[in-house]
């Protein structure tokens, strides 16, 4: 072993040092960046030669430090659960705010909900039994009547908004997750040729790794890691990204709130591969968008349609077995302006007061009766256990059921993402106190390094320049 | 397990949102007053809060009707009351036409003449009429019970019924026939009769003194009808404002809050927030730099 090799040893002890600190400088310089995994320099002793010939012997003392690898420090098994609970969490949010419209679309409990509308409408019926020959009770009836129908048409109009709104936002998202693919390839195939060019690829890396998450949390994208540090990205078993190449999805179906009204829709808001048009079973955002454009906004948006026919059937069921002002028998007071009758068609059929049949009392000898017998009926129609009032208050509930179980659902997932976080920050946070800790070490390390330079120059200086002076 | 600072100030962050999240649904509970603002806040909440309303308009629906049916009782029971007081009048007139058998033509014929014209104002009474209808004319929409022979122009084909309960209708009228008794021997015929017989056939006053007996015990009879059922609406209205004021109390503990408890775990949940916000900005602050060189 001669002088100049430990001289070696030191030279690659200080670039050693000075890498660990440059890393540990990143480290803290990256402390607070979202997507960031920790990175540490891989220090590794050299050993002498690995195959010993004659001439290649080594003096059983290595020859240094070799810092030539940076590893990014992240636990590949989390990555997969947060993946996961990313996607349950984002499909969770989207429905819990879908559940907290249509809640603000009823506007229940409270005085300008269809509930109160309700009650006013049946309490004028009790006005025009009070005084049946008085016109002005009969045009409240109706106007409160109108005002009802009103209320349906506002609460219809507001979910058909929402679910136009969600159909629009899943256009976005889906292109969002395309520009997202596309860059995934991308940064696969830098990171490929970063990785066979031996190039550090750790910051690419963690990029593409932030870019995975967020097509976990918009479609419940899984990977596959395969070679040279690429990863596939597979959305319930399509390949989105596969190496460098970057397929595309898009949302097809119906763009019409209305075509949902048909239980099964024939047309159904729903993802596809933009190749082949082959279904895709989307988790996360997405997932959450099309339960609600399938299932939530069509459930209340047709049970209000059954309120609506409810309504008409009961009213005009009643109101055709009574008699107007003229004694005439009442006709329909409900009808719809096109097709069957639904939340958004119904509307009032008559406007002429004298027409509402206030009377149960079919015209005698003496002309038609002032009768109150059937408008006091149709006040009465509010208390039927299977009737309006009763169906209406019973779907406030399931909806109020629905979004509390959404909302605590949305409560335990929140809970668990960020237990998730907090596990995966533990293992790729940066922690200052450690790099703190590292960089005195490497410090002193380095100084120590020196120290190993100037020791064997001393004694290079002893034996060059003091040693064999006899004779001089 | 490794803890990071950034660790340690999401989870901080976390806990002081929760906490502000708390403070926050309070508040709004405090400056609306509801503690229900959604279905699903509370669904049975929300289900007995919309009935209790629905309830609540029914009542006061049937508060109005009660009124309405008092009026009407009330304008029936003092019409009758009126009418009985001239046909007790018509009773003397008869008497005394017939204690006067001998007396002179003339004096026969004023009480004939004062008969008669307390049989127009009898006709007059029997039309009184509460909003355009006609007390004793029934269901009729004639806008008269009796004509001005007396002969009766209403409509019996249903009784007038007022709601005063969800479960309740009180009948409020008297029909003409009921009240006055069926022709030929009603109220008005019997006074004409005796308005006739007076000067014309004396002999006959007899007989119709009985049916003016019977017709007034008819009448009596009607009145004590009516009184009962005005004593029994007045003892619904109480019924019913007493059911409102529980509805409205029902009401105010399914959706109101109750104000000191609320304040005072909104003043709970502020300690713990300040508290919060003091550990944080103490967890957070130090590092190892805070004590190297």
């Amino acid at each position: 072993m001669s002088s100049f090799a430990t001289l070696n040893t030191a030279r690659t002890a200080l670039w050693a040092q000075q890498r660990a600190i440059d890393v540990t400088g990143q480290n803290i310089a990256n402390v607070n960046t979202d997507g960031y995994s920790r990175q540490r320099a891989e220090l590794q002793s050299l050993g002498g030669s690995t195959v010993p010939a004659f001439f290649s012997t080594s003096s059983g003392i290595g020859s240094g430090v070799d810092a030539a690898k940076v590893a990014r420090i992240r636990d590949a098994f989390l990555e997969g659960r947060a993946h996961q609970e990313y996607a349950n969490n984002a499909q969770l949010t989207v429905e819990n705010e879908s559940f907290d419209l249509v809640e603000q679309a009823f506007r229940e409990p409270g005085d300008t909900g269809v509930q109160s509308l309700l009650s006013k409408m049946w309490a004028g019926w009790g006005d025009v039994a009070n005084q049946p020959q008085d016109l002005a009770a009969r045009s409240q009836v109706l106007q409160r009547l109108g005002t009802l129908v009103g209320g349906l048409h506002a609460g219809q109009a507001s979910l058909d908004a929402q679910w136009t709104q969600t159909r629009e936002n899943l256009d976005v998202v889906v292109k969002d997750v395309n520009a997202a693919a596309a860059s995934i390839a991308d940064l696969n195939q830098a990171i490929k040729r970063a990785n066979l060019g031996g190039l550090p690829a750790n910051e690419l890396t963690d990029r593409r790794d932030s870019l995975v998450m967020k097509l976990a949390e918009n479609v419940g994208a899984t990977i596959r890691p395969t070679e040279d540090g690429v990863v596939d990205v597979i959305v319930a078993g399509i390949t989105l990204v596969s190496g460098s190449k970057a397929s595309e999805i898009k949302a097809v179906g119906s763009i019409d709130p209305a075509d949902t009204a048909t239980v099964p829709p024939t047309d159904p808001p729903r993802i596809v591969t933009a190749t082949g048009g082959y279904a895709v079973q989307v988790g996360g955002k997405t997932a959450g968008q099309l339960n609600t454009l399938n299932t939530i906004i069509p459930t209340y948006r047709n049970k209000l349609d059954a309120v609506a026919v409810g309504l008409a059937a009961t009213l005009n069921g009643q109101h055709t077995a009574g008699y107007d002002l003229a004694g005439n028998p009442g006709t329909a007071i409900l009808d719809s302006s096109s097709g069957p009758i639904t939340a958004k068609s119904i509307r009032l059929a008559i406007t002429d007061p004298k027409l509402v049949a206030a009377s149960s009392l079919a015209p005698g000898t003496g002309g038609p009766a002032l009768d109150n017998g059937n408008a006091d009926k149709i006040s009465q129609l509010r208390l039927s256990t299977t009737g309006v009032d009763a169906n209406y208050r019973q779907m406030i509930v399931d909806l109020g059921v629905q979004g509390a179980v959404t909302t605590r659902n949305l409560d335990i997932q929140q809970v668990v993402t960020q237990q998730v976080d907090s596990a995966r920050d533990a293992v790729a946070g940066v922690n200052i106190d450690e790099e703190m800790t590292n960089m005195l070490s490497y410090q002193h390390a380095y100084s120590a390094a020196s120290r190993l330079v100037t020791t064997v120059d001393e004694m290079l200086d002893q034996l060059i320049n003091r040693t064999g002076l006899v004779g001089r | 397990m490794r803890i990071t600072q950034r660790a340690v100030a999401l989870t901080s962050l976390q806990g002081l949102n929760r906490n502000l999240d708390s403070v926050a649904k309070l508040q709004q509970q405090l400056t609306s007053g509801k503690q229900i603002s959604a279905p699903s806040d509370s669904p049975t909440g929300t289900n007995r809060a919309m009935q209790t309303r629905n309830d609540q308009a029914a009542v006061d629906q049937q508060a109005r009707n009660i009124t309405d049916a008092q009026a009407w009782l009330d304008q029936t029971g003092s019409t009758m009351q009126s009418m009985i007081a001239q046909v007790q009048r018509v009773r003397d007139l008869t008497v005394q036409g017939l204690n006067t058998g001998a007396a002179s033509g003339p004096s026969q014929q004023a009480l004939a003449t004062e008969v008669a014209s307390i049989r127009d104002g009898l006709i007059a009474l029997s039309n009184v009429s509460v909003q355009g209808r006609p007390l004793f004319g029934g269901v009729t929409s004639s806008g008269q019970a009796y004509t001005t022979a007396g002969a009766w122009a209403g409509n019996a084909g249903a009784p007038v019924m007022r709601r005063v309960s969800d479960t309740e209708s009180i009948r409020i009228d008297i029909t003409g026939p009921e009240a006055f008794g069926t022709a030929p021997s009603d109220l008005f015929s019997v006074v004409d009769n005796i308005a006739t017989d007076l000067t014309a056939n004396p002999a006959a006053l007899d007989g119709h003194l009985t049916a003016l007996d019977d017709v007034l015990k008819g009448m009596l009879a009607g009145v004590a009808d009516i009184g009962s059922r005005a004593t029994r609406v007045d003892g619904l209205a109480q019924i019913n404002s007493d059911r409102a004021l529980s509805l409205s109390s029902q009401l105010a503990v399914t959706e109101d809050i109750d104000m000191p408890e609320t304040i005072m775990r909104l003043q709970m949940l502020q300690v713990g927030y300040q508290a919060a916000l003091a550990a944080t900005s103490k967890a957070i602050q130090p590092s190892l730099l805070d004590y190297l060189r």
